[in-house]
């Protein structure tokens, strides 16, 4: 795993060409340093064969200085004498040279130091035996020249000898030298091959990773290519645009789309500032002047919206977002959005005329019921009050049948007084303005008994209630709608039995109740209106609650088919539930839950 | 309070219920003297006139021609003169709202015209009582609201 | 600008009473409710000069021994309601008997007679104007009213005072205090 990591990391190519160039250059360095070796050897080579030669040439005028002396002494010829004399000199020359060749050989020098007192002395010898030849011819037979001849051949051995320890010395230091030359050109070319083919290992392996990485480069550039390519498909069915703002250096770059957003091709201008604001709505430039310049200071800015103008003349709405990134090498870039959000904008107002023209149809609705309030009221109202003159007034000059259709008129005015005042009712239900209060519903409970107290007292009702919480609740509505649950029973009694109505109260679950099992809230008050009056058939338990529905002829029973509808709505407003069960002639029970919040 | 009678003054645009409102008054064993006004301005031109007797109640109906109830009840409680007078809205209207703003704007009582003689005299004489009793009771009148 | 007062309404009263009495020059006492003891004789003048000085406050000399009698019972009722201390447990009638020293039948028709209510209204009445004042004052909950007022309950109240005056407690609390809102 380890290897891997390192293989794959964006070092390791890098390290590779550096090992390598490390390797060459040290590589370079050896071969030079051997060739420099090789060279060096055979210099020396050479200048041991010009002091071996020195050394010869230098006995070889010895020899000659020799041979001359006895060439005279046999012949007497002066002709010998003249390389004995030359000799002299070109042994000086020949020690000069040898001096200098041996510089850097103090053992050598040694040698020579020793060497030049041999020949020294054997020059002396040459000269002392030359005495005993010039003076006298025959001077030779004398028993002094003899030793001193001697001499001279001891002391030419030496020399020889001494030559030749020389000799032997440069020789030995040659082999010396050479030895080790040897070694070395043996394990410099092995060790050169070996760190050549570690090189070449190591561009193979970065061959491999640069192969592998450019795979891999071709893929992800593939992948990018379509990943692009979505982008630009995406920016196009979403009408929005990208751009990229480079705050340090000025530079803008939009996305393709952005142009086509504008209404240009894309790419067709060059991305700044001032060019976009060319197509800005001109009431908007100055706002999104500033509110670019706010973007800079602030790194995060809430959504902008202006408008542009299309070459074509079109006006778009635009919502613009942007977001500074820091690099980490501190330079910013400001990464936005622009949506074209037109179609949004125009299907909100499309939206908001038709949310207008459903406030008027309200306020006409209102008006309306305003109408029925007043106006419909007034005559009504006149034609009761008179008709109850009349009844005070004129009863007794009224004939049999005149009664008869006064109260048949009296029961016609009430019956509309009635409708009226549950379309009221119903519209005011519906009214807008529902204040919720936490109100205490026994309060509630009571104003409403109070309310029907006329009623209760008439048909000397027994009403049981048990306690209730206080609720948020609409007050005046919940009111109404005991007042309706309460009348209703009231209205629909049986007609040989006292009516009975038992209210009750729990809390309740909403999941333990079938009839609202799949409610919004979990918890409910359930409060219960229990009655022992004619009933109905449970099979119109739903219908009852429709407007004007009614399931009695309304000679028998005086109901509008309004009122319970009144109780639904309420029930509704308070986004609650209402259900209706009942049997014939035992009586019929009323079941409201309202949410508990 | 030992005048000879209590003075009423009833503004309302209709005659039937002027007509309605006297004979009202005229059939309750109080001695009233009553007098009424066609409208807003009638009355406010009456109210304002020098030699006004201050009634001991006004009955105001909310909506006439001209100068509705309303305009007059604010401009009444605007006035100093008019404090002791009890102000009675008398009014088709039973919506809620009408009732809680005139009664916040300084209204004493709030009648919904009753669609029965009988209920209409006993209303009267309800709150021609009541205004008596909070007349010699020495009752805070700014706590004197009562809704018929 | 409106400023809100409270009042002893027969502290005021006493006051006056006692400032005109002596700027006419008599010996007098104060009894108690509605009751003036002079002590000398009053000439017709001083006496209708007194009569006058106290009509300027809506005061009149009441002569008639059954308004006495009513004004009497009035003040009676009246204490009884707002005055704590005596607000004892007693049942009414036998409360004004026993204050007033006449039969509760007979205090009831007088009653009715010279104020065209009747004694049990006139109660109910006083006890819905002082819940009023307790209500605005706002210190009490309705229920704390209920029971200073001895009411058996905060329904029986409100029912009672819905009856009297056609709205009910918190609707004339809201009503008192939007009027203030806008007098202010």
């Amino acid at each position: 795993m380890q290897l891997k990591a390192i293989y794959k990391a964006p070092w390791f190519v890098k390290s590779i060409f550096v090992v390598c160039f490390f390797i060459i250059f040290f590589v370079a360095g050896v071969t030079y340093k051997s060739i420099n070796d090789l060279s060096e050897s055979s210099d020396l080579v050479e200048h041991k064969y010009e002091v071996v030669i020195e050394l010869e040439q230098m006995f070889s005028y010895l020899k000659d200085v020799e041979t001359g002396q006895r060439g005279f002494i046999i012949t007497q010829d002066s002709i010998y004498l003249k390389p004995y004399f030359s000799g002299r000199e070109n042994i000086n020359n020949s020690f000069a040279e040898l001096k200098e060749l041996t510089r850097h050989n103090p053992e050598q020098q040694i040698f020579l130091k020793e060497l030049n007192v041999l020949i020294d002395d054997r020059l002396a010898n040459f000269e002392e035996s030359q005495r005993f030849i010039l003076k006298r011819y025959n001077d030779i037979e004398s028993p002094s020249f003899s030793p001193i001849f001697r001499e001279g051949k001891q002391l030419m051995d030496d020399i020889r000898e001494k030559i030749k320890s020389m000799i032997a010395l440069e020789n030995k230091r040659l082999e010396a030298r050479q030895r080790d030359h040897k070694d070395n050109l043996k394990v410099t070319p092995m060790f050169l091959y070996l760190v050549l083919l570690l090189s070449l290992l190591l561009m193979v392996g970065a061959y491999y990773k640069i192969m592998f990485d450019l795979e891999k480069l071709k893929k992800t550039n593939l992948k990018l290519e379509i990943f692009k390519e979505s982008a630009n498909q995406s920016e196009i069915v979403s009408k929005h645009g990208n751009w990229i703002w480079n705050i340090e250096e000025d530079i803008y770059s939009y996305s393709d789309n952005l142009y086509r957003l504008l209404g240009e091709e894309p790419q067709s201008f060059k991305a700044t500032t001032d060019n976009l604001m060319k197509f800005v709505h001109p009431d908007d430039v100055e706002k999104l002047r500033g509110q670019i310049e706010k973007m800079m200071e602030e790194k995060n800015l809430p959504f902008i919206y202006y408008r542009i103008i299309q070459k074509n003349g079109n006006i778009k709405h635009f919502k613009a977002y942007g977001k500074t990134l820091v690099n980490n090498d501190g330079g910013r870039r400001l990464l936005g959005t622009t949506t074209d959000i037109t179609d949004e904008i125009e299907s909100f107002k499309a939206l908001e005329e038709r949310n207008l023209e459903l406030e008027r149809n309200n306020k006409e609705l209102s008006a309306f019921n305003h109408v029925a309030s007043h106006d419909l009221q007034e005559p009504l109202r006149k034609i009761q009050t008179f008709l109850s003159r009349l009844e005070d007034k004129e009863e007794e000059n009224l004939s049999e049948s005149g009664l008869v259709y006064m109260s048949r008129i009296k029961n016609a005015a009430t019956r509309m007084r009635s409708l009226i005042d549950d379309l009221l009712q119903f519209s005011r239900t519906n009214k807008a303005d529902k204040v919720f209060e936490v109100t205490n519903i026994n309060l509630l409970l009571e104003a409403a008994k109070q309310d029907l107290a006329e009623v209760i007292s008439e048909e000397k009702a027994l009403i049981t209630e048990e306690t209730f919480p206080v609720i948020n609740v609409i007050p005046f509505q919940i009111q109404q709608l005991f007042v309706n649950l309460i009348g209703n029973s009231l209205k629909y009694r049986a007609k040989h039995r006292i009516p009975e109505i038992n209210i009750g109260y729990e809390q309740v679950l909403a999941e333990n109740e079938p009839t609202i099992a799949n409610a919004k809230q979990e918890a409910y008050h359930k409060i219960t209106f229990k009655d022992n009056g004619i009933g109905f058939d449970n099979e119109y338990a739903e219908r009852i609650f429709i407007l004007f529905s009614r399931l009695h002829n309304k000679d028998e029973y005086s109901g509008t088919g309004i009122g319970l509808s009144i109780c639904k709505k309420i029930v509704e407003n308070h986004e609650g539930h209402i259900h209706a069960c009942g049997a014939p002639n035992i009586g019929a029970t009323f079941t409201v839950y309202l949410p508990v919040v | 309070m030992n005048d000879d009678y209590i003075h009423i003054v009833l503004a309302d645009d209709d005659e039937d219920d002027r007509l309605l409102f006297t004979e009202a008054f005229d059939e309750l064993k109080i001695t009233t003297k009553v007098n009424t006004y066609n409208d807003g301005v009638y009355l406010m031109d009456y109210l304002n006139g020098e030699d006004a007797i201050m009634p001991n109640v006004l009955f105001l109906d909310l909506n006439m021609p001209r100068k509705s109830g309303m305009e007059c009840l604010k401009e009444i409680k605007a006035n100093d003169k008019f404090k002791d007078m009890a102000i009675a809205i008398y009014s088709t209207s039973a919506s809620e709202e009408d009732i809680e703003n005139t009664f916040v704007q300084g209204a004493n009582i709030y009648i919904k015209k009753p669609d029965n003689f009988k209920k209409l005299k006993k209303a009267l004489s309800e709150v021609v009582t009541l205004n008596w009793q909070y007349h010699t009771n020495g009752l805070n009148k700014d706590n004197f609201l009562l809704r018929l | 600008m409106k400023l809100f007062i409270k009042f002893d309404f027969n502290a005021v009263c006493r006051q006056v009473l006692r400032e005109k009495l002596d700027e006419i020059d008599v010996k007098y006492n104060i009894l108690g409710f509605g009751e003036v003891d002079i002590l000398e004789n009053l000439s017709s003048e001083k006496y209708d000069e007194l009569a006058s000085a106290l009509g300027n406050y809506n005061i009149e000399i009441v002569e008639n021994q059954k308004s006495i009698l009513v004004q009497k019972i009035k003040d009676a009722i009246i204490d009884m309601v707002f005055n704590e201390e005596t607000n004892v447990n007693v049942k009414t009638s036998v409360y004004l008997a026993d204050t007033l020293g006449h039969s509760y039948g007979y205090l009831s028709n007088l009653f009715s007679e010279v104020t065209y209510t009747s004694i049990e209204n006139f109660i109910i009445l006083q006890k819905i104007e002082y819940t009023k004042q307790l209500v605005i004052k706002g210190n009490l909950s309705l229920t704390e009213i209920a029971f200073k007022l001895n009411y058996s309950s905060v329904a029986h109240l409100s029912t009672q005072f819905k009856n009297t005056t056609g709205i009910t407690p918190s609707a004339f609390k809201r009503i008192i205090s939007k009027r203030r809102e806008i007098n202010l």
